[in-house]
């Protein structure tokens, strides 16, 4: 692994963007959202200081909303695998770094994404300042991109610049043209003393520590699932957001000759989720959902298949949910019940 | 489309075609296709948030099953046509009726859906095109009785507050509604002010999810609103609990009314509605002693016989608590459609021009003739039911449908499908095949929201422009590009804009409410409120804070009357309809969504656990729900959310169509039917089979 000191992160930014289509977050035609887009003349510079993540996770680029997996003319089926052009993710915050890590695992066998995470370079960023909402040091996430999950990383300096660390030979490949002086091995440890200083101004978290235990010892009452359960609307908001939810269904619908499967984003929260046909639901009411949920984002047996929890503390579905029951209005009504 | 890659190109803010909240979406764009929205974080009304319905908007105009060119029937089935053919068709049709019975045999109808652009073209092409006011839209059987309530007791028929005002008032009111169902965002925002330690009141027949979350349900009997209501209004005035400072200064008919609520003792009220004294006392003690109670209502009061007194009974309950005027308080009607404030704003009603200026006043008729350059006709217009009844006498020959579905949304839908036949000429705009499109003569077809300029106004009267994202399929066009075309062919050159902001600007220069907007203030603001003019530059967020509209706020004593049709031995059970929070309307554009279709394919009847037990019928049973007009079958869901005694029907479905069973008795001021009472029987189809 290589290091560098880099005087302007857009320099980086300008000189992948010559090599490869690149998406950064900013607002389109100007407004005061922030999206995946690809990087034009007008996107602004790369943000720094308080940090605030995409509206949405990056997780459409390799696991879209909606993709068709086959066609079928009556006769033959046609193979509809994606041939992505190779392109870069500039700006990925650790919390999504961690997701797509998550994903990774989860799609493993699954060769339409993998077609098109193969065709991804990552280049992700530290976050100097904890963004409102967000834990990731509580759920070891964050706030610094960690090793491996990115193929450059980006970490801004405390006294001036930024240090540049290449992760994978394609990253580093990537550099080649650019103007870089090396970096001293002090400033790994310097990094290191300033996630320390970051995680310490990261507001305390001990209603989601509590919480994750209250799961585990299977502590939280039904009636308390019950209650939160009256507050989901089934929106699928939290799932469309989380960037580690990965349930989807397939569709089978009519095309121009024959037919056509279409996978697309799916939500536990829905009634029909796991309903079966005889009418049975496992998950007969929304309390059962809700907890359904919760339990897939912090069980330690799927901690166990994962390698970490199933959330990465962006709190996303705190942002997003109309019936106030994200990850902080979850996790502080489980971890006050008696 | 290839699904070689899937990068983004880019994302098109705009506002979500379903319900009158008007949440902000981001339409996200790849290849030219929208597959997917983002919510937008910096919208004032929805602050990050969606419905399922919003989040499945993708779905809704997916181009599969879209109409994409001109279609003409001929012997019973469609072929695709050219503009210039099926505009001959339609223009000799309407012609020759006009010339043979007058323009008043012909009808048209907008949409709640469409902008107000389309909205006001549409009345413009009845009006000037055609000469005629039978001009109507689906206003008429859900807020028809909002507009001509308010409009006699405060001068305006629109919600007086903002959605904003939620998180300040100390105490909901929600009234014949849920709003977590139907205005998901909004509904979110009174869990959130209940969580934030605002108290809670609802007022509904149905265990509804706010009822269970709320401090006091009153569960009143289907159809007893303003029995209940007088029954507050005497415990009020029993106690001196009334706002006097604010009767004696801003109301006026105060004794009148207190003679009329004096009938209403608690035992007589507790009688008729179900709900114990206690509970009435408690509601009057929380609402008048609240320092900011904000009422929310919806179908519950609108859609009876009584429709138009039950708005005059809620008017009555806040002017007499003083909770109106002040930021936090009002009555809040919830507009079901994204634009049905708009469509009525638009003067798409056969009484009124846009902002609501009188047809029968001979000022503003002249107004409008002088500055449309046509004489304009004086003749009253047919409301919506009205011209499907004059269809079937032969004196209404051809209609024009702009995007609604009738068939599938009107009550005694026999009866609205005989009218459709008996016209000469049906014209349909639509995107897809509706059940009303399958029965027109010539279907056009239109551009969705996502791909043409224009204006919804939601329902706290906030006009939000819309945005293209990927042009229309085929040969679609905008609404209001269509009715131009076709005035044209009329012989009116009136309505040949060059583009939708055209339109704007004469509705700005036409409706003193929306005088002081324009596109590029709107694209700066996230909208502009109503009133928003001189006197209010920004947009007004508050109606009636000093004055109302109609200057005092009048108080008019009403009285309570049941449902026209009430349970009997041969139909003992009552019947209301409700919707889901995963559908809109007829379900055109949600039913596409494979994931909102999945939760209940086949439509759905909610009876209590009671009624269940007496007939046999356990989760899922097929069941056959019959009433005088029509009978329907469906799958049972058992549930006590809805009361014993009563069953209710999400009205969504075309295979199961609750409006096969509803009852067409109107309200007698605005013919708003009376779709949330009549009475059926319910019978177990497994239990026959065995």
């Amino acid at each position: 692994m290589k290091r560098f000191l880099l005087d302007r992160i857009d320099r980086l930014r300008d000189h992948l963007a010559s090599q490869r289509p690149l998406f950064t977050p900013q607002g389109n035609d100007g407004s005061a959202e922030l999206n995946w887009l690809p990087l034009t003349r007008e996107t602004p510079p790369t943000a720094t200081g308080r940090p605030r993540l995409p509206t949405c996770p990056a997780k459409q680029f390799f696991f879209p909303e909606r993709e068709i997996l086959f066609r079928f003319d009556g006769n033959d089926f046609k193979e509809t695998l994606p041939k992505p052009t190779p392109q870069i993710l500039f700006g990925v915050r650790s919390c999504d770094l961690c997701a797509i890590a998550y994903q990774d695992r989860f799609f493993q066998q699954d060769p339409y994404y993998q077609a098109r995470r193969r065709a991804t370079l990552l280049v992700g960023i530290d976050c100097q300042i904890p963004c409102d909402g967000g834990f990731c040091p509580t759920v070891d996430a964050g706030p610094f991109v960690r090793d491996g999950m990115a193929d450059l990383v980006c970490h801004q300096q405390q006294d001036e610049g930024w240090l540049l660390m290449a992760q994978s030979a394609e990253g580093e490949a990537l550099l080649r043209g650019l103007d870089l002086k090396a970096a001293e091995t002090s400033r790994i440890d310097q990094r290191t003393r300033a996630q320390q200083q970051v995680i310490a101004r990261f507001p305390p978290a001990t209603h989601i520590e509590t919480g994750i235990q209250r799961i585990n010892r299977a502590e939280v009452p039904a009636g308390q699932w019950q209650a939160l359960g009256l507050q989901c609307l089934a929106c699928s908001g939290c799932t469309s957001l989380c960037p580690t939810c990965s349930c989807f269904t397939s569709y089978d619908r009519p095309a121009a000759d024959g037919f056509e499967r279409e996978r697309c984003w799916d939500s536990c929260l829905y009634d029909a989720f796991q309903r079966e046909a005889s009418g049975h639901n496992p998950s007969a009411t929304a309390g059962q959902r809700v907890e359904r949920f919760w339990f897939h984002k912090f069980s330690d047996e799927y901690a166990k298949t994962f390698g970490r929890y199933g959330c990465t503390g962006c709190g996303r579905c705190e942002k997003t949910c109309p019936g106030v029951i994200g990850v902080h209005s979850v996790m502080k009504s489980i971890s006050a019940a008696p | 489309m290839d699904a070689a890659t899937h990068n983004i190109s880019r994302i098109i803010n705009t506002i979500c075609p379903f319900c009158g909240v008007g949440c902000g979406i981001g339409l996200r764009v790849e290849q030219e296709k929208i597959t997917g929205v983002e919510p937008l974080v910096s919208h004032p009304v929805s602050q990050g948030k969606l419905c399922a319905k919003g989040w499945s908007t993708a779905y809704a105009v997916d181009p599969i099953d879209r109409i994409t060119t001109p279609l003409i029937k001929e012997n019973g089935t469609f072929r695709p046509a050219s503009w210039d053919e099926a505009y001959r068709v339609i223009t000799e049709a309407f012609s020759t009726t006009i010339a043979q019975q007058g323009a008043d045999a012909l009808g048209v109808i907008a949409c709640a859906r469409a902008t107000n652009e389309d909205c006001y073209a549409a009345q413009k092409f009845a009006r000037a095109a055609l000469g005629t006011n039978n001009i109507d839209h689906c206003a008429r059987i859900c807020h028809s009785p909002s507009v001509a309530g308010l409009r006699q007791t405060l001068g305006s028929g629109a919600m007086t507050n903002s959605i904003n005002d939620i998180e300040k008032a100390d105490l909901i009111v929600v009234f014949g509604c849920d709003p977590t169902e139907n205005h998901s965002v909004l509904g979110g925002r009174i869990i959130g002010a209940k969580m934030a330690g605002a108290r809670l009141l609802v007022i509904d027949p149905r265990k509804t999810r706010l009822a269970q979350m709320a401090d006091l349900h009153l569960q009143l009997q289907l159809g007893t609103n303003i029995a209940l209501i007088n029954g507050l209004l005497q415990i009020i005035f029993a106690n001196g609990w009334e706002a006097t400072e604010f009767l004696n200064s801003r109301c006026e008919n105060e004794a009148a009314l207190r003679a009329r609520v004096a009938e209403y003792p608690p035992e007589r009220v507790a009688a008729i509605t179900g709900v114990p004294e206690e509970k009435l006392i408690a509601a009057a003690r929380i609402y008048t002693e609240a320092e900011r109670a904000l009422l929310t209502y919806g179908m519950g009061i609108t859609q009876y016989t009584t429709g138009t007194n039950n708005v005059i009974s809620i008017s009555n309950l806040a002017l007499v608590a003083g909770q109106i005027g002040r930021e936090g308080t009002g009555i809040n009607p919830l507009r079901g459609q994204n634009n049905v404030q708009g469509a009525c704003d638009m003067g798409a009603l056969p009484n009124v021009f846009p902002g609501y200026q009188e047809v029968a006043e001979p000022a503003s008729r002249a107004r409008f003739a002088t500055h449309w350059q046509r004489p304009l006709p004086e003749r009253k217009g047919l409301t919506s039911l009205g011209m499907t009844k004059e269809a079937l006498n032969g004196n209404l020959r051809c209609m024009l449908i702009m995007g609604e579905d009738p068939v599938v949304t009107d009550p005694d839908q026999h009866h609205v499908q005989r009218a459709l036949e008996a016209l000469d000429l049906l014209v349909v705009i639509e995107l897809v095949m509706t059940e009303t499109a399958a029965m027109a003569d010539v279907i056009l077809p239109a551009a969705a929201f996502s791909e043409k300029e224009g204006t919804f106004t939601n329902c706290e009267r906030r006009v939000q422009r819309i945005a293209p994202a990927i042009p229309a399929p085929g040969e679609a066009k905008p609404d209001w590009q269509i009715l131009g075309e076709l005035a044209g062919r009329l012989g009116y050159h009136g309505m040949a804009w060059p583009n939708a902001e055209a339109i704007f600007n004469e509705i700005a220069t036409l409706s003193p409410l929306y005088q002081g907007m324009s596109y590029p203030r709107l694209a700066k603001n996230h909208g502009l409120q109503w009133p928003c003019n001189e006197q209010a530059p920004n947009g007004t967020s508050l109606l009636h804070s000093k004055a109302f509209s109609r200057g005092k706020g009048r108080l008019i004593p009403v009285s309570h009357a049941g449902p026209a049709e009430m349970p009997d031995e041969a139909y003992p059970l009552f019947f209301t309809t409700t919707r889901l929070h995963f559908h809109y309307g007829c379900g055109s554009m949600t039913r596409k969504s494979p994931l909102l279709e999945r939760e209940t394919p086949n439509g759905v009847l909610f009876i209590n656990p009671a009624d269940a037990q007496a007939l046999a019928i356990k989760p899922q049973t097929k069941v056959r729900i019959s009433s005088r007009r029509g009978e329907v079958e469906t799958r049972a869901v058992i549930t006590d959310e809805v009361p014993p005694g009563t069953v209710a029907m999400p009205y969504h479905f075309k295979e199961a169509p609750s409006n096969r069973l509803t009852n067409t008795a109107q309200d007698p001021v605005t013919k708003m039917p009376e779709l949330k009472a009549c009475a059926v029987r319910v019978t177990n189809l497994e239990a026959e089979c065995k």
